[in-house]
């Protein structure tokens, strides 16, 4: 998934490219038919052949397993095993409040998108400001990006036990303790929260990069304008940046969607009460834990649709963004 | 030109070729062909089960020379998955390691019926019935696997009560926790976070709680969740809970191993512990010692029931319906069986072996009371539920605790699922 959802990020800055290209085939073809005889049918396959390693490899290990999976998915567990089942599967799946947990999870994955982007977005304009010691913040936000995910996951798991030394230093300043990952209404925030420090260095890098072809001549006309800080990030550096941010907001989604697993597993195995439950915790549990392989597979179609769903509307942000610049 | 073409042909089958070896790669490993016998567990990788494995594969070569064995051990928590994935392909190893209970009784298509096979081994080795569906047996159990109630007689001691008379009544219980409490400790360690705190409060209290009868009709299948009896199992629970009596933040500590370093660490003074794996008598016995370490029957709640032991079979093997020969294979998981081979099991990776002949005085006083209690016990009351039940009973049971459900709504859910698994 992500490898495909990553590709069209570069596709608008390659079509720009071939528009320039248009004028040099047509000069190529000039030379060609000079040369047309005995060779042009194997010059005419050669492409086909070239391409078709990627082509097969993909047909092969990804579409066909694709379709076998979803065409498992219209069959029965257990007693039922390999029988046709129609829509059964789906209709249980849809049914299990489990489920219905891991989907609104997504949708709350969504919502919390923007401030996912937004932190390493103003941690950036703070270290392209220059507040002191921003070169030692530059390397100090990048570091948790190293960290597996089990690893950070093991240390949060210490941080915030009950009797963990977050809850100690609220309780001496008289806050009384929150049980973080037992208590259903925020252990799913915390994990977000977690996932959002484990990540953020990575789209802090990006942004950076993205400050490093902001023109510094608007932010001096901007500053001798009298402007805020709040009005240069509004009105100079946010329109300056649009396609870098459009960029961190693709590729935090599909880091947000696919990349949970570990953080999840290690830190409240999709409780408490089922809270913390995303599709893809959902499929392993029943797959693995439960033996339900053919729902497992009902359950990964449903979660491929809705990363199709998100994936096309994010190559529909990216070609916009690209657009406007 | 033409050679180009060719060329390309060449490397777009090589490439296809190696696309397609790649992908076939890891099934090398599995499936056993004529003259060796592949074999699947968690176990064989840790350093603590090797005299066991050492034993058993000696004892194999005596009766089968010619046939090699290979064990391969998979990671544990992906285990089910790849055997999962093993099953679907009709294609695997030839003997493999299971959890008693749903974990085999939900495989036992893929499985050979051993009774004709192992039927010499019926009266040494104990905890078949975790390993039996529908009457027939699919696995010969290496360990056994039960819930004693553990207890620190260290915590006893400082709280002013007889460490060596625990409680037998729950409200004479309820009173040794009152003492315990003043004396600064919890009185359970309960770790509920995977959901598994439910299902061992469930079994290790179950017997002084549900009358023999009905604990008899619960294995059998027979459950009646309305009974008072059963709802009285999760009102304890969340008077437990709401009293105080548990750790706090029960929902977010993990009983793997969390709750039981709270018990080790002398933090509470009551944990429901297992007999064999971890989170067990060897465990406790390096950190709290072994004459500091005490085990109690379950408290009576009911009042004319006579609580006893929960106890299956822990883990065993079982042979998959694709092995060449189900005789040669059924012959490895004798002597993977075998008294030598469990002996050595026993002492070395800390667990009660299915083989009750077995001298476990070196243990310490915990493990001969355990051992004692093997004869009467009885299985498992959750080992009985279906996998899919047991994970809802685990949400359900945080809710109880946090107080977002009540007895009768977990009571009723449960119901359902039990009735439509």
């Amino acid at each position: 998934m992500p490898i495909g959802n990553a590709q069209p990020s570069v596709r608008p800055a390659q079509a720009g490219r071939t528009d320039g290209a248009v004028t040099i085939p047509s000069a190529h073809r000039g030379g060609r038919s000079r040369r047309a005889g005995g060779g042009s049918r194997a010059e005419r396959l050669a492409p086909y052949v070239l391409v078709a390693p990627a082509i097969l490899i993909i047909v092969l290990l990804r579409l066909y397993p694709l379709l076998l999976g979803v065409n498992f998915s219209f069959t029965g567990d257990g007693a039922r095993n390999g029988t046709t089942v129609g829509l059964d599967n789906y209709l249980e799946l849809f049914d299990d409040p489990l489920f219905r947990t891991a989907l609104g999870n997504v949708g709350l994955l969504v919502l919390l998108l923007p401030v996912a982007v937004a932190i390493p977005g103003l941690l950036a304009t703070f270290i392209y400001l220059r507040v002191p010691g921003h070169r030692i913040y530059r390397s100090v936000y990048f570091f948790p990006a190293v960290l597996s995910p089990v690893i950070v996951g093991a240390i949060f798991n210490l941080l915030l036990a009950f009797d963990g030394p977050l809850n100690a230093a609220l309780g001496s300043v008289g806050i009384g303790s929150v049980d973080w990952l037992g208590d259903p209404d925020i252990a799913m925030f915390v994990v977000v929260g977690v996932h959002i420090w484990a990540t953020f260095g990575m789209a802090l890098v990006v942004f950076l990069a993205g400050f490093a072809t902001l023109d510094s001549a608007l932010l001096d006309a901007a500053r001798v304008d009298g402007a805020s800080l709040f009005q240069v990030i509004r009105h100079v550096i946010i329109p300056g940046l649009s396609r870098t941010i459009a960029f961190v907001f693709v590729t935090t989604m599909v880091g947000m969607l696919t990349s949970m697993f570990g953080l999840l597993y290690v830190m409240t195995s999709g409780g408490p009460e089922g809270s913390t439950y995303l599709p893809e915790y959902y499929i392993w549990i029943q797959q693995g834990q439960m033996n339900r392989p053919a729902l497992a597979s009902a359950a990964s179609t449903a979660l491929f649709v809705i990363m199709l769903v998100v994936g096309l509307l994010q190559v529909k942000l990216l070609r916009r963004a690209g657009r406007e610049d | 030109m033409k050679q180009r073409a060719v060329w390309s042909a060449v490397l777009v089958l090589g490439l296809a070729m190696a696309g397609c070896g790649s992908a076939a790669g890891p099934g090398s490993s599995s499936g056993g062909s004529e003259g060796k016998l592949v074999v699947w567990d968690w176990k064989s990788g840790e350093p603590s089960a090797a005299p066991y494995i050492e034993k058993a594969k000696a004892d194999f070569a005596s009766k089968h020379p010619d046939v090699a064995v290979e064990f391969v051990a998979q990671p544990f928590d992906q285990y089910y998955t790849l055997l999962g994935a093993a099953i679907q392909s009709g294609k695997g190893p030839d003997v493999m390691l299971f959890n008693g209970g749903g974990q085999i009784r939900d495989r036992v298509d893929a499985l050979v019926p051993l009774d004709d096979y192992l039927a010499e081994d019926k009266q040494r080795l104990a905890g078949w019935d975790a390993f039996t569906k529908d009457g027939k047996i699919y696995a010969g159990p290496v360990t056994l696997q039960g819930h004693p109630i553990y207890y620190n007689k260290t915590l006893y001691e400082k709280a002013g009560l007889d460490p060596e008379s625990p409680a037998t009544t729950w409200s004479e219980f309820l009173a040794d926790c009152a003492a315990i409490a003043k004396a600064g400790a919890k009185c359970f360690a309960l770790g509920n976070k995977e959901g598994v705190g439910i299902q061992f409060w469930l079994s290790a209290l179950g017997s002084g709680i549900l009358t023999a009868a009905e604990y008899d009709d619960w294995i059998a299948g027979k459950r009646d969740w309305n009974s008072p009896a059963v709802k009285r199992v999760f009102q304890l629970w969340k008077e437990a809970g709401d009293a105080g009596l548990n750790n706090d933040g029960a929902n977010s500590t993990a009983m793997f191993n969390d709750a039981f370093a709270l018990f080790q660490s002398g933090k509470a003074a009551h944990v429901i512990g297992l007999m064999s794996d971890v989170g067990h008598w060897k465990d406790f016995n390096e950190f709290l010692t072994a004459d500091k370490l005490g085990v109690m029957s379950a408290p009576v709640v009911t009042a004319g029931t006579t609580p006893s032991l929960p106890y299956d079979g822990g883990i065993g093997y079982a042979v998959a319906k694709w092995t060449k020969d189900p005789k040669v294979a059924a012959d490895l998981v004798r002597s993977l069986t075998s008294t030598d081979a469990l002996k050595a099991f026993y002492a070395d990776a800390g667990a009660i072996a299915a083989d009750t002949t077995i001298d476990v005085s070196a243990g310490g006083p915990a493990a001969a009371t355990i051992v004692a209690e093997i004869k009467g016990g009885k299985p498992a009351l959750h080992v009985a539920l279906s996998s899919k039940t047991l994970d809802l009973m685990g949400r359900l049971s945080q809710q109880l605790l946090s107080g977002s459900a009540t007895v009768d709504e977990v009571v009723k859910q449960l119901a359902a699922s039990d009735k439509a698994g």
